[in-house]
């Protein structure tokens, strides 16, 4: 049986503007999946680890459409995981996200 | 040209006697005044012999300190002392600066005799002029009479330096020419005995004229050492040399001068960092430059008399400035300096001259960091391009130069910060107290077989502890204007 999603969260759980890790252990992935909440109110999901140096974009900053790493300001697309800011160089990967009725599902390594 | 200088020197010309001095300046009061006293600092085996009277300098005007436990080569340590104590501040004027090697212009600024530039060496004025013997020499900018400046242009041609308070006048060699109402002083005073202070070497290496205080220096080619090889991969592209380009800019920083230096010697680690802005201001994409642009790898070279350079290592390294590229024959610089050098520090990368002179090869920007005080600085920069650089691409350097680095430059805001920032607090007491981290690259010094001397990565802090070891060294040591101390 393939598992393509997994209820994660409730949307309440994540706060406009922030974001929340996801376990490896949970998504079966590689890294941890961070789940970000823009300012607008939509959620997307993004590899946690900033391809920089050691750090969680869950606990970043998030606004227009991007999140901003906490340690050193990279910036990367919420839709798409390109890079948008320095210091990193090399994108990340999207994952797909829906709401349903109030819960997040997951579809790791699913494009969005 | 400065021609408000022009004019104001050529209406003192008239205030000049009519029969030139000898030569001949007999230092009536030499080291010899100073036996057996203790003199202080007062400089006394100059090549211009001060006559001293009856004066003694009392040591205790320049008491010096052991900074032996400031610096920590080994343990890759530093006290933030170095940067804020007004002590061993006055000590650096008098025992780094005044002994070493401190640039003083460029060559191409002087053509005829009478050209002239003012500077400083440390935080002593100095007139730099092209005599009428064609020699460039230098010579204290203070009036030996009550002290003031002689010359207050920036640069310009003159006939002689009249001094704006009483009008004493000096010739393009320095002699003392004219005294308004000399037959008021007594009948021992010899015009001879008054004329500037002379800087007693004046050396110049691919168009870099330095001079130095110490009336027996090590030659300035020897002092380089090997840090030549890396100084010519930007001021030896042909037979023709470099020429500056534009006015020279000034600029104040707060900030102590050696973090600037330490910059330039050591420091490719900030660029992705500080730097982040600028570089996504310059990125085709808007999105940062390519990964193997940011992640660059190269190497720092480490001179033991503390002057250093990093550069990243590229087969394909370029003048970024589009134009200057294009120009540029790499097959001919190849053939000329070596692949080494056009792979490596002749595009792009950092470099200081201890103690204050640095340069960048990517736009030519070269400068000098003067101390004004333990918490600030005075940044003056020219900017040198090839001679046989046709003007557009002359003018397309000169625009990346303006756009990059300089007082309107994106790079040189973000360094000019950081250095504030160091400064700013760091004359906290509990601040003051918290050693700095320069451990970056212990131990990795090493003969690579490609670039002379001994280099290290090229993020390294290696140079760094080698400009402070150095700095460490001549503050021990008691310069040439103490030698004849009791």
């Amino acid at each position: 049986m393939t598992i393509t999603g997994i209820k994660v969260a409730e949307l309440d759980d994540i706060p406009e503007g922030e974001g929340i890790a996801v376990s490896k252990e949970v998504t079966g992935t590689d890294d941890d999946i961070a789940l970000l909440r823009d300012e607008d109110g939509g959620v997307y999901a993004l590899n946690d680890t900033c391809t920089h140096e050691v750090a969680s974009l869950a606990e970043g900053w998030v606004e227009d459409g991007r999140v901003e790493c906490p340690l050193h300001s990279s910036k990367f697309c919420l839709k798409t995981g390109a890079v948008e800011g320095m210091p990193a160089t090399k994108g990340t990967v999207a994952h797909r996200v829906e709401v349903r009725g109030g819960e997040l599902w997951l579809f790791p390594n699913e494009a969005p | 040209m400065c021609r408000a200088s022009e004019r104001c020197q050529r209406r003192r010309v008239s205030l000049v006697f009519g029969s030139p001095m000898t030569s001949t300046i007999e230092p009536e009061t030499g080291a010899g005044a100073c036996q057996g006293a203790a003199c202080g600092d007062a400089p006394q085996r100059r090549a211009t012999a001060a006559p001293a009277g009856a004066l003694r300098r009392p040591a205790e005007l320049s008491r010096n300190i052991d900074v032996s436990g400031l610096v920590d080569r080994e343990g890759g340590l530093l006290d933030r002392a170095v940067f804020t104590d007004e002590e061993l501040y006055r000590q650096e004027l008098r025992r780094v600066f005044a002994p070493s090697w401190l640039f003083l212009a460029h060559a191409d600024q002087f053509h005829k005799p009478g050209d002239f530039f003012t500077t400083y060496m440390g935080e002593d004025p100095v007139i730099v002029t092209m005599d009428k013997n064609r020699e460039v020499k230098a010579f204290l900018n203070s009036c030996r009479h009550r002290g003031a400046r002689v010359c207050r242009a920036d640069f310009g041609k003159t006939r002689n330096f009249t001094c704006t308070y009483h009008g004493w006048s000096y010739d393009l060699e320095g002699k003392l020419v004219s005294v308004p109402n000399q037959g008021g002083y007594p009948d021992s005073f010899r015009r001879e005995d008054w004329g500037l202070v002379e800087v007693p070497h004046v050396e110049s290496y691919h168009g870099l004229i330095f001079g130095t205080w110490n009336p027996d220096p090590v030659p300035l080619r020897d002092s380089l050492g090997e840090m030549a090889w890396y100084m010519d991969a930007m001021l030896d592209h042909d037979e023709d040399g470099t020429v500056v380009v534009g006015g020279i800019h000034k600029w104040v920083l707060e900030g102590n001068w050696k973090l600037a230096a330490e910059q330039f010697v050591t420091d490719w680690y900030h660029v992705n960092m500080s730097h982040a802005s600028a570089l996504m201001v310059l990125s085709p994409t808007g999105k940062g430059p390519k990964d193997e642009v940011v992640h660059r790898t190269g190497r720092q070279y480490v001179d033991p008399n503390g002057h250093g350079a990093g550069f990243p290592v590229h087969p394909k390294n370029r003048f970024d400035a589009r134009t200057v590229h294009e120009w540029t024959d790499y097959a001919v610089l190849r053939e000329r300096l070596g692949d080494a050098r056009v792979e490596g520090p002749l595009t792009n990368g950092h470099a200081t001259v201890f103690p204050n002179f640095s340069y960048l090869p990517v736009n030519g920007s070269i400068r000098v960091w003067h101390p004004k005080g333990p918490d600030r600085m005075e940044v003056w920069a020219w900017m040198v391009v090839d001679k046989s650089m046709p003007e557009e691409v002359r003018e397309a350097q000169r625009l990346y130069n303006l756009r990059t680095f300089g007082p309107s430059g994106i790079f040189e805001q973000d360094d000019g910060e950081n250095w504030s920032e160091c400064q700013a607090i760091a004359h906290g007491f509990i601040t003051n107290g918290v050693p700095l981290n320069y451990q970056m690259g212990i131990g990795s010094e090493r003969e690579d077989g490609v670039h002379p001397g001994a280099t290290s990565e090229l993020y390294s802090d290696a140079a760094g502890r080698s400009f402070y070891a150095r700095w460490r060294d001549l503050m021990n040591t008691p310069a040439w204007h103490e030698e004849a101390r009791a």
